[in-house]
């Protein structure tokens, strides 16, 4: 697995500051502030709601950690942490849906548990994006 | 083959002289032979069939090395990893690169490009080229450039028009079924594999005739044994402590329904050949997916190490290294062909460091187990490999299957990019050591259950790596080894994988590149004697070659950093409590390079 120039914009030193200073018991319920219904539930920055746990079996399955890094801060393809800052939920669809080719994004068009999956896959790495998830494994909340 | 250099083969030279006497005789390898017997020459990815990468030149040696200068670069115009070498025959010069797989006709009189071939390939098999879109370089014969490209086709180029003289699919890409192998020329046959282990592609070994690129045969690494090109009478394997027959359905038997059709054992290493045995010898990759839960069985013949006739691609003999692999431990390293002592006794050995961290010695001929021992201290999956049986003797607790999908199973040592992975070894006939460059890396390993979608990943397991610990705190080591007792000589600690194919030669250097981008040429009698260090414009990740052109000896390397290795290592490291200094290390690779494929050529000042 190669660089493409796009080494993490989040250094180690960086999330461990996030780590520092997330509040551990916090809940976050994202989404909601922006008028739209709630994304992911996150309690203690690991344990999800089942939908965002969905999201991450599917990231799993979908073996996205191979270009995008085990962390989703980038490897042969981009941060996935950075770009979601920025990258609106309907360019992310058509993103996974029909890759970028010529920049080694693969189509998932054709998984079905990925497009099955696509607004939980969209909920976790929101959440991973945000901050609010604060580690790659997840588990279910109890 | 180097001639004089093998002691042990003394007729040899003399059958060769004879063959090219009689050029009516049906011996279409004779000119690959005649070209690598020119030490001037680099004319093979090894620079000979027995993957030796020995050369025989020596105006670069131990006592002037030191004083050796940069005399020509050439950049690839590609980025991303650059691994294999290029090729020269008589005076040109011909490299390949990445994706797209460009090729470059250089003539070395004037360092001038005479052809350049850039095929068109549909970008979609970029992301499913595994470890990046690296080529591991061409194969030359009779006025042929051979390029196997990452699409599959396999194509032959005119050597002095760059002009396709024959093009043949080798593979559907549309399922993952992509190439990174170089092709090998055998006779008068091309010899290419396949990749995609983790697309759930079944590989194969196919052989295309030089002449007109049609297909003479197709032996697949698992399935019925027609397809395997494998006679349940007379392959045989090592059976409780002799070669016997593998019997009807070795490899079905050995898998949970129709799991065997998806099931990986991919074949993109590189390949030798002994001509008077008239076998090749490669190994095949890792059973899919990765949770072995998936794939009850052995999962034969996945991880194994295969000879087959060249001319009719039958099985002689296998030897399977990792039995139902839970680790990713594709064993598709290069086999090294040596005459030397094992345990005391004169041997044609095949030598073979395994991604499993076992450095394995067996006779050639018959295919007998002689030795298997750790070539890096730290391997810690199995106890040691059971003589009787050949096989390996796994820690439960390493075991991925035993602790199951969805535990992960910490601190596996090597990690999954194996105590070695294709960056191929040499072999001095001089010193009868074994020059390897090596991992020291471990892993935490997640198997998942995943289910198989045609075109799209297939993997099943997440992991993460780290510097082996208790340590150096590096994640490689240089090491000398002894193949006849299975015994490390000397280790010299590198901070990062070394991951490049090192280079012997009589003028009693070994030289090898690194991630940082040093070329380093070491005494090769005492390989922590380091004689020359040299910063390339990126890390290098191709393998050392050398020729001679107009009375000069030229050592060169291709760098360009990417492949498994690199800085997508150091990024996906999750365990940043682990190691301390050493995951400094990691990260410290941004210090030292970026992307960027260029080849460096040193030579002597005048």
């Amino acid at each position: 697995m190669a660089p493409d120039g796009s080494v993490p914009l989040l250094t180690m030193d960086e999330v461990q500051m996030f780590r520092k200073f997330l509040p551990a018991l916090l809940i976050f319920a994202a989404g909601s502030s922006f008028g739209q219904s709630q994304l992911y539930t996150v309690v203690d920055g690991y344990k999800v709601d089942p939908e965002t746990m969905k999201g991450f079996r599917t990231w799993r399955a979908a073996a996205c950690d191979r270009c995008h890094g085990a962390n989703q801060e980038g490897l042969v393809g981009p941060s996935l942490v950075t770009s979601l800052k920025t990258l609106t939920k309907d360019e992310f669809v058509k993103t996974v849906r029909d890759g970028r080719l010529d920049k080694g994004m693969q189509s998932f068009g054709t998984s079905q548990q990925v497009m099955d999956n696509i607004n939980q896959l969209y909920a976790y790495l929101k959440g991973r994006s945000d901050g609010a998830i604060t580690r790659s494994k997840v588990e279910p909340m109890q | 083959m180097r001639i004089s250099g093998q002691p042990k083969r003394p007729s040899w030279s003399r059958l060769g002289m004879a063959l090219l006497a009689l050029p009516t005789l049906a011996l279409a390898n004779a000119d690959v032979e005649k070209n690598i017997a020119n030490s001037k020459n680099w004319a093979m990815q090894a620079g000979d069939m027995y993957n030796q990468r020995y050369s025989q030149l020596k105006q670069i040696n131990t006592g002037n090395v030191g004083k050796m200068q940069v005399a020509w670069t050439f950049s690839t115009g590609v980025l991303r990893g650059h691994e294999g070498s290029p090729l020269v025959v008589d005076g040109k010069m011909y490299l390949h690169s990445p994706f797209p797989n460009k090729v470059f006709a250089i003539d070395l009189d004037t360092q001038k490009i005479m052809w350049k071939y850039e095929p068109k390939q549909d970008p979609a098999v970029i992301p499913q080229m595994c470890c990046d879109t690296v080529n591991r370089g061409l194969a030359y014969a009779e006025g042929k450039v051979i390029l196997q490209q990452a699409d599959s086709n396999l194509v032959a180029l005119d050597a002095k028009t760059g002009k396709v003289v024959w093009s043949v699919k080798n593979g559907d890409p549309k399922l993952g079924a992509v190439n990174t192998n170089a092709p090998h020329v055998f006779k008068d046959k091309v010899i290419t594999g396949i990749s995609g282990g983790e697309w759930g592609v079944r590989g194969f070994i196919a052989a295309y005739n030089l002449s007109d690129g049609k297909q003479a045969w197709k032996g697949y690494s698992v399935g019925p044994d027609a397809e395997m090109l494998i006679d349940p009478d007379k392959t045989m394997t090592w059976t409780d402590g002799k070669m016997a027959p593998v019997g009807k359905d070795s490899s079905l038997k050995t898998w949970k329904g129709d799991q065997w059709k998806i099931g990986g054992g991919t074949t993109w290493g590189w390949y030798s050949y002994d001509k008077a045995l008239n076998l090749m010898y490669y190994g095949t990759g890792n059973p899919s997916t990765w949770n072995p839960a998936q794939r009850p069985g052995d999962n034969k013949w996945s991880m194994t190490i295969f000879a087959r006739d060249v001319d009719t691609g039958q099985a002689k003999w296998v030897y399977q290294m990792t039995p139902y692999d839970e680790w990713d431990f594709d064993g598709i390293n290069e086999m090294i062909l040596a005459d030397i002592d094992v345990k005391g006794k004169p041997t044609k050995a095949l030598v073979h460091f395994d991604r499993n961290g076992f450095g394995y010695t067996l006779d050639r001929v018959t295919g007998a187990l002689l030795v298997a021992e750790k070539y890096d201290p730290k391997v810690n999956w199995a106890t040691h490999v059971d003589m009787k049986t050949g096989r390996p003797q796994v820690v439960s607790k390493y075991s991925t299957a035993q602790n199951g999908a969805d535990v992960n199973t910490k601190g596996v040592c090597p990690a999954a990019l194996g105590s070695k992975d294709q960056q191929p070894a040499s072999y001095d006939p001089e010193t009868k050591l074994f020059y390897v460059p090596t991992n020291h890396v471990c892993m935490d390993y997640e198997p998942f259950k995943v289910e198989y979608t045609a075109g799209q990943p297939y993997v099943g397991a997440t992991l993460s790596m780290f510097p082996a610990p208790g340590s150096h705190g590096g994640m490689g080591n240089f090491i000398t080894w002894n193949a006849g007792t299975g015994k490390i000589v000397q280790s010299k600690a590198e901070k990062f994988s070394v991951w490049s194919g090192s280079l012997n030669t009589a003028g009693g250097l070994s030289c090898y590149g690194t991630l940082e981008g040093y070329l380093k040429c070491v005494d090769k009698k005492n390989i922590d004697k380091e004689l020359f260090k040299f910063k390339t414009p990126s890390g290098i990740i191709g393998n050392v070659f050398t020729y001679e052109h107009k009375g000069k000896q030229f050592i060169g390397v291709f760098s360009g950093i990417g492949g498994w290795a690199g800085i997508g290592m150091a990024a996906g490291l999750e365990k940043d409590t682990d190691g301390l200094g050493a995951v400094g290390g990691y990260r410290e690779l941004n210090q030292y390079t970026e992307l960027g494929g260029s080849l460096t050529v040193f030579a002597l000042p005048n």
